[in-house]
């Protein structure tokens, strides 16, 4: 078993509570072993899954009461972000990003229209996923009538296992943002091979998909675009949690392994060449959890370093999560590479998180960017 | 020797609100010191101390000394050694002042007395000891200079071999004492020696205040590869002392030295990080300086120096966190932040050299500037001034190696190696290690 994360140094007593909850949820109903053998090709029960964490009010930290939904602690991306690294650290499937991303949208800018889609998310009874600019290749047609779309999107983590894509593009009114329902005639989901093994990974395919126009969330243009950067804001600082949580488990892991393997006639976590590796390593958990904590806070507080704090998560832990990876496999040595070791699954794991919602080296660029619009 | 600096049991602040303190520290500030400008939240680092001159430092000794006397020095120590005996509320009140104005500034001294020596004085040293050196440090009399590592010993601490030798009812004092910052400076070394070597070297050792003017006391300044000269060794010839010189029990000076490392890494008074937003001053200068942002690669150098300068300052926050929810391991955890320091201002070095190009390896004399764009003052010479620099906190009061062990052992519970030096007398030690063979005894 792994133990808490931690992201978050001082945890108040309600998050406490939901994350002793949802620690023992996930350790009882989807160990590691479970999700081996999801892996292995046997049947995963979303449904009841899914309820079952909509329950606990995994869905529901950054929608309103109205929507059954609400932050425990008053800034609800911190909390999101716990249960993201928790998530992480047990290789938890399910788009919890995304769909976190279209919980917030919808709350701010949905109408009556989709108030029934966002109880559907926040309740559990539904996953929905987001998708924008680079990952889509979409022409969105719009007009009195309707929207049109054509085109595909080529990545998005649990697409199979969600009944709408938020999905961003640019149309003739400028960028514009559709709740796609999966099921609608036209678009097809495709299901790519992928090397994170722990979620299933899809492409969608839409060819002449109409929907009526209130599918169009907010208004095209300006607005939408300003919304589309706290989207993606909000994606990083999860997916980073995510991957801080992974690192976390690959690390506890190697460690209890320095502990336990002996080697020269002790263990080998007694010999400085590895203990300072371990050091290392622990040093960089830290440094993850500590500025993941910080963005989501910034962010959730709306406060104006948040841009840069985001920014600086996700590269940080993009470029460190691998790194740590390396020095963990290190110390396993070669039981490191069989399949039934679970540190292979957290590097996969981690490699996805490191390429979604923008690489490091894409927020480092954006960092940059913005502290040049800020002079 | 200065005279005794009268302790005074009703200071001006005495018995004060948090407000009237407050109020009471905003008035005499603004009366008496120069007001920081906008965004000058820097703190100094131990690397970018020069020489003051004589005339100034002791007119910032002055300054203390009247802040003394307001009532505003030593906030939250024991009113019978001249502090306002007042609590954490009132500290934080007057840091939420302070930091609009500029402190008195007494270099790497001000730092070492009254974060380092003073602190760990105050949990060890006795009554009588405390009654007598306190007020005057306080008051700006006696600074305290670092007498920590000799030339033999350096992150091997246990291991110096100055001593001190019992006679009558004196303390000889013979050795060196070596990486003493601002010590030239200072009125008294807090010095560590060996004063037993037929026991285990952390049961011998005994901490001493040693008067820097005493007979038999030299001082030498080493010069340094960035110019300055803060580091002093000293030579003790037959210094003489007392038992009212002893800081703690005799013999039982590792257990000074712990608290001591505890407020050398920042334990005792790590602040909250400043606010984040915008990147460094200095990244924005040589950005602007060598026309970094047209390309790529230095735009990428420059984000990663940001990325990593906010991710420390995330860190700081959250080892004050960790340290506060678990105060047993608060020494422990401290070596987080002084480990991050130690592999970060190297590799934070080395990304503005690589932003500087060329600019880091000449720039215009101060007098023949002429055409020349960049002169001593250019941000690419403030790089390469940061390269030679950039290894001060992974050497400094234990090398980066001391940390990962004490980060290996005490925080993860990982096996310690074997040791060779720990349970012999340290006579023992000394000899064996001259006829080292390798072999485990």
């Amino acid at each position: 078993m792994i133990a808490p994360v931690g992201l978050v140094a001082t945890l108040t007593d309600e998050q406490e509570m939901l994350v002793d909850a949802s620690v023992r949820f996930m350790d009882t109903e989807l160990p590691v072993a479970a999700i081996r053998a999801v892996v292995d090709g046997g049947p995963r029960d979303d449904i009841a899954y899914r309820a079952a964490a909509g329950e606990l009010g995994w869905f529901g930290f950054l929608g309103d009461e109205a929507s059954g939904g609400g932050s425990v602690s008053g800034n609800g991306v911190v909390d999101a972000a716990v249960i993201a690294a928790e998530l992480g650290a047990r290789l938890q499937p399910g788009p919890y990003a995304g769909h976190s991303v279209v919980v917030d949208t919808l709350t701010r800018v949905g109408g009556p229209a989709h108030a029934a889609v966002l109880a559907d998310l926040v309740s559990g009874a539904a996953w929905a996923t987001w998708a924008f600019g680079d990952d889509t290749a979409c022409v969105l047609g719009v007009s009195r009538d309707g929207v049109r779309l054509d085109g595909h999107v080529t990545l998005v983590a649990e697409v199979g296992s969600c009944s709408h894509l938020l999905l961003g593009a640019s149309g003739p009114d400028g960028f514009t943002q559709v709740l796609v329902p999966l099921d609608a005639t036209g678009v097809t989901v495709r299901p790519l091979e992928s090397f994170d093994v722990s979620r299933r990974w899809g492409a969608v395919d839409l060819t002449g998909v109409t929907l009526p126009l209130d599918a169009v969330l907010g208004a095209p243009g300006a607005a939408t675009a300003a919304q589309l950067l706290r989207q993606v804001h909000l994606a990083a600082v999860l997916t980073a949690a995510d991957a801080v949580g992974a690192m976390h488990a690959d690390f506890e892991i190697a460690l209890q392994y320095a502990k336990d393997r002996i080697a020269f006639g002790r263990p080998i976590g007694s010999f400085q060449a590895l203990k300072h590796v371990i050091a290392d390593v622990s040093l960089s958990v830290e440094m993850a959890k500590g500025i993941v904590a910080e963005a989501a806070r910034a962010l959730g507080d709306e406060a104006p370093d948040a841009p840069e704090l985001v920014h600086a998560a996700k590269s940080f832990v993009g470029e460190h999560s691998v790194e740590v990876m390396h020095q963990c496999f290190q110390v396993f040595g070669g039981i490191g590479f069989t399949w039934e070791h679970d540190q292979h699954l957290y590097l996969r794991r981690m490699s996805a998180d490191a390429a979604m919602f923008g690489a490091p080296g894409w927020h480092r660029e954006q960092l940059v960017a913005t502290v040049e619009v800020a002079r | 020797m200065s005279p005794m600096t009268p302790t005074s049991p009703t200071s001006p602040t005495t018995g004060m609100s948090v407000d009237e303190f407050r109020a009471a520290a905003r008035t005499w500030m603004e009366a008496n010191l120069p007001r920081r400008a906008e965004g000058d939240t820097e703190v100094r680092k131990p690397w970018d101390i020069k020489d003051v001159p004589a005339a100034e430092f002791a007119a910032q000794r002055a300054l203390q000394k009247r802040m003394y006397e307001a009532g505003l020095v030593g906030i939250t120590w024991p009113v019978e050694y001249g502090g306002q005996g007042l609590s954490a509320e009132h500290q934080r009140a007057f840091d939420e002042v302070a930091i609009e104005f500029r402190q008195p500034d007494l270099g790497t001294l001000g730092g070492t007395t009254f974060h380092v020596c003073a602190p760990t004085m105050l949990a060890h040293g006795s009554p009588e000891f405390l009654a007598v050196h306190v007020p005057r440090i306080l008051a700006g009399d006696e600074l305290i200079a670092q007498f920590f590592s000799d030339p033999d010993a350096g992150s091997d601490l246990a291991g110096v071999r100055t001593q001190a030798v019992r006679d009558g009812d004196r303390w000889i004092l013979n050795g060196s004492k070596i990486w003493s910052s601002g010590a030239y400076n200072a009125d008294v070394g807090m010095c560590l020696a060996r004063t037993n070597w037929d026991v285990p070297k952390h049961r011998g050792l005994t901490w001493f205040a040693v008067p820097v003017r005493s007979r038999g006391v030299t001082m030498e300044r080493i010069r340094q590869i960035n110019g300055n000269e803060e580091f002093c060794q000293e030579f003790f010839d037959d210094v003489e002392l007392t038992d009212a010189d002893v800081i703690g029990t005799v013999h039982d000076g590792w257990t000074v030295t712990q608290t001591m490392l505890l407020f050398e890494r920042g334990g005792g008074g790590m602040r909250s990080a400043a606010p984040t937003v915008g990147m460094k001053a200095d990244v924005v200068a040589l950005m602007d300086e060598v026309g970094g942002w047209e390309f790529a690669a230095t735009r990428d150098a420059a984000a990663r120096v940001h990325v990593d300068d906010l991710v420390r300052a995330a860190l700081g926050t959250r080892i004050l966190a960790a340290m506060r929810t678990d105060p047993m391991r608060a020494a422990s955890y401290a070596s987080y932040g002084k480990l991050a320091s130690g592999v970060f201002d190297p590799l934070r070095a080395n990304h503005m050299m690589r932003i500087a190009g060329t600019a880091a390896i000449a720039w215009g004399a101060p007098d023949t500037a002429g055409s020349d764009a960049s002169g001593p003052d250019s941000a690419g010479a403030a790089a390469s001034l940061a390269l030679l620099n950039s290894r001060f906190m992974a050497i400094a009061g234990g090398t980066v190696q001391m940390q990962r062990n004490t980060i290996g052992e005490k925080v993860l519970g990982l096996p310690r190696e074997p040791s060779f030096d720990s349970g012999k007398p340290f006579r023992d030690v000394v000899r064996d290690a001259a006829n080292w063979s390798g072999k485990v005894s």
